[in-house]
């Protein structure tokens, strides 16, 4: 009984003291926000038709559907093509700067807006990467995602640096500036009864404007440690259930996947990957398809690896090697469907989803390496030799600021 | 759920559970990790001044295991989420997270140097201890309301993932009874489809074609040839590393729309099938108006859109047999509005 309260409390301060997995959320915030970037920027040139005023899922026809299932889009706010290429211009750059990481809170919203937005208004051209993005890009915004590698975290040792050094921080005016445009962008939309398509994204909205402001306001004005305290556990115990929102959508993707495809005729007799390479919507390289499908042996070794795959996931998660396994084939296998089925979106968002599995020790590494493929990068001919840095900062302990 | 990997047999902070550490204690023997939780009375009212760091040197050496852990919000609203945290090695006393033990010396003293917002610079060096984090950390009217918020999304957090369980399971017993509520709380912003090529692969390559009756310029009326609108979709992904979603999924998905709101009569069924309709006119129009030399030229006045369905044949390794031949699914032919026949979709 003692031992099991000792545990329980352990767990709550665990949940409420720290935001776990800071570098399994930098590197889903990088995936998902990247995954979505580089999709804006692939299909800019039809942009119009996919989501424009213009486009063959017309205006008219996406407000009557939006006004049957509430979705929320702001693309549907105004007809006009200059809304419409300024949303458009935003979502780019919310997205840029969330895989940055600056500001990453408001930054998290707005690719949430985004996202949201431009898929609402068009559902009829995503597919199952679109899905993910939409879900994930909702289940960001709760997390503190800008733990490491993010322009947030190098400001935030940069003015920490200073402050030890006795020098004083000049105010931050940029987060204010933000948060009062975006307070005033709300209340306009508000004002203005656009809001009144579904509640909950508006409500969502509104209510991480106010914590943004109580936020900054507490850490500006108050002296006492409690309030600050209190916000921060709270930060903390939203950015834990959100993770562990995200592992479990994870898993039920995997899940479903995995498990109706156990019912399939066609898993069964292990034939199945070989139709999806015979379609003319998802065979961008036809030889290489018929190279894959030249073996029955191998394609019923593929098939039934998939399925066991999918179905055998969730339960790895008990074990930290055979998970790490799981994961690199599941990467792979990523990897090959978006070459051969000519699915690169949908594969980048699946194979950032199961980075959220990925180990510290593995990500640091890699945030290593990045890092110091960007100094080599900064020190070569031509470019200003960036001064020393100090001693300590050079250790392995400093992924998060140099990658 | 072993999910990250921190390696358990790493050497744990000395002063217990991740979170727990006050960093910038002097390595004290490790209090019994059974020491940590207690928690109504424990820290706040902060202890006896501790040993005040002097400042200037200390301050130096103070970052990098500074744990910036206060909940010292700059003054930056954007970044309210890397929050107080954000300073890097600062993820250090995670021992349990990060798999880091106290390797940057250990606790570093003067610790929040780095870590106390705006009011920090007035007060430099100035020295209270750094309380615990977590609810432990809070006085007990605070504890309160965290315990509550916890509550709150904890339970938030559960009944989301079973809802979304709910609407991915099969029909079953509570889905029929509770749909309703499951549907309200999943749609539309949380709507997901993962049977991915499944329970089987479509195994039928369904090919959208249309012809036009077209107005020339000359007044009279022309009737194009069956246009393969998915063959030019299927051109156009070819050797592309990339396809665009207006070649992969808009027509594609536009005839699942249509197929999906239509009777076997072709007659739509709700809002769905008229939209569905709409829809696929327009795209039909302006897949036209691009390619079709006929209509290029002239004004078009109706279209008519069939679809074509050829069984993928199946592999040579195989032993089995289906017919090679298409079969059409004809739809009636379709007035084209006046802003359609103009050229207005884009």
């Amino acid at each position: 009984m003692n031992r099991l309260s000792l545990t329980l409390s352990r767990g709550v301060d665990q949940v409420t003291g720290v935001a776990l997995g800071p570098y399994q959320s930098a590197v889903i915030r990088i995936g998902f926000a990247g995954t979505w970037l580089l999709f804006l920027l692939r299909e800019f040139p039809h942009r119009h038709e996919l989501y424009g005023p213009t486009g063959p899922w017309g205006w008219n026809l996406a407000k009557q559907l939006t006004a049957d299932n509430q979705a929320f889009t702001v693309l549907l706010w105004s007809h006009g093509r200059l809304w419409f290429e300024l949303c458009y211009v935003l979502a780019v750059l919310a997205s840029a700067a969330l895989v940055l990481g600056w500001r990453t809170r408001t930054a998290s919203l707005l690719f949430m807006v985004g996202v949201l937005s431009l898929q609402n208004r068009s559902v009829f051209v995503g597919d199952g990467g679109d899905n993910v993005l939409h879900l994930m890009s909702i289940y960001l915004v709760f997390t503190r995602c800008g733990q490491v590698w993010s322009l947030d975290a190098r400001r935030a040792a940069h003015a920490a640096a200073a402050r030890a050094r006795g020098e004083r921080v000049p105010a931050d005016l940029a987060g204010p500036a933000l948060w009062a445009v975006l307070g005033l962008a709300l209340v306009i939309a508000m004002g203005t009864g656009r809001f009144d398509n579904g509640w909950q994204i508006p409500v969502l909205l509104w209510t991480a404007w106010a914590g943004l402001g109580l936020w900054w306001a507490v850490g500006r004005w108050t002296a006492r440690q409690g309030p600050r305290l209190l916000l921060d556990v709270i930060a903390n115990v939203l950015h834990n259930g959100a993770l562990a929102v995200i592992m479990a959508e994870a898993c039920l993707i995997y899940a479903t996947a995995g498990w109706y495809k156990v019912q399939g005729s066609r898993w069964q007799d292990g034939t199945a990957v070989y139709y999806p390479l015979h379609l003319d919507y998802f065979s961008p390289w036809p030889g290489l398809a018929d190279l894959m499908s030249s073996s029955g042996t191998i394609m019923m070794i593929v098939t039934y690896g998939t399925v066991a795959v999918q179905v055998a996931f969730p339960f790895t998660l008990f074990n930290r090697r055979v998970k790490n396994v799981l994961l690199v084939v599941m990467m792979a296998e990523h990897t090959v469907i978006a070459v051969v089925l000519g699915l690169p979106f949908f594969s980048l968002a699946m194979i950032a989803a199961d980075a959220v599995f990925l180990p510290t020790s593995f990500l640091r590494r890699l945030g290593d390496l990045a890092g110091r493929a960007r100094g080599r990068l900064a020190r070569s001919p031509g470019r200003a030799v960036p001064a020393p840095r100090p001693k300590e900062e050079s250790t392995a302990d400093h992924v998060g600021f140099t990658a | 759920m072993d999910a990250y990997d921190e390696d358990s047999r790493e050497p744990q902070a000395p002063d217990g559970p991740a979170g727990t550490r006050l960093p910038d204690q002097p390595p004290r023997p490790a209090p019994p990790p059974a020491a940590t939780p207690e928690p109504p009375t424990p820290v706040s009212p902060p202890e006896p001044p501790a040993p005040v760091p002097p400042p200037g040197p200390r301050a130096v050496v103070t970052w990098p295991g500074a744990r910036a852990d206060l909940p010292a919000p700059g003054p930056h609203a954007g970044t309210a989420d890397t929050g107080p945290r954000t300073n890097g090695p600062a993820s250090e006393p995670r021992a349990g997270i990060t798999g880091a033990g106290p390797r940057t010396g250990g606790p570093a003293p003067g610790p929040h140097a780095g870590a106390v917002g705006p009011g920090a610079a007035s007060r430099p060096g100035q020295a209270v201890p750094r309380p615990r984090t977590g609810v432990a950390a809070l006085s007990p009217g605070y504890q309160v309301v965290a315990a509550l918020a916890l509550a709150v999304i904890a339970v938030v957090a559960c009944v989301h993932l079973l809802m979304v369980f709910f609407s991915l399971a099969p029909s079953n017993t509570v889905t029929k009874q509770h749909g309703k509520a499951i549907e309200e709380w999943v749609y539309p912003e949380f709507e997901q489809n993962w049977k991915l090529f499944a329970p089987n692969p479509l195994q039928q390559n369904i090919a959208v074609q249309v012809r036009a009756e077209v107005r020339m310029r000359d007044g009279g009326l022309l009737t194009t040839a069956w246009t393969d609108l998915s063959a030019q979709d299927g051109a156009a992904i070819d050797g592309n590393p990339a396809p665009s979603h207006t070649q992969q999924n808009e027509l594609r998905r536009a005839w699942d729309f249509f197929s999906a709101t239509h009777g076997a009569d072709n007659r739509a069924i709700g809002l769905r099938g008229s939209l569905s309709e709409q829809y696929l006119r327009r795209i039909v129009v302006m897949r036209l108006y691009r390619s079709d030399p006929a209509s290029r030229i002239g004004v078009i006045q109706r279209v008519q859109v069939r679809s074509s369905t050829t069984n993928v044949q199946p592999p040579s390794w195989s032993r089995e047999r289906v017919s090679d031949k298409p079969v059409y699914r004809l739809l009636p032919w379709w007035s084209v509005t006046p802003d359609e026949a103009a050229g207005g979709v884009r």
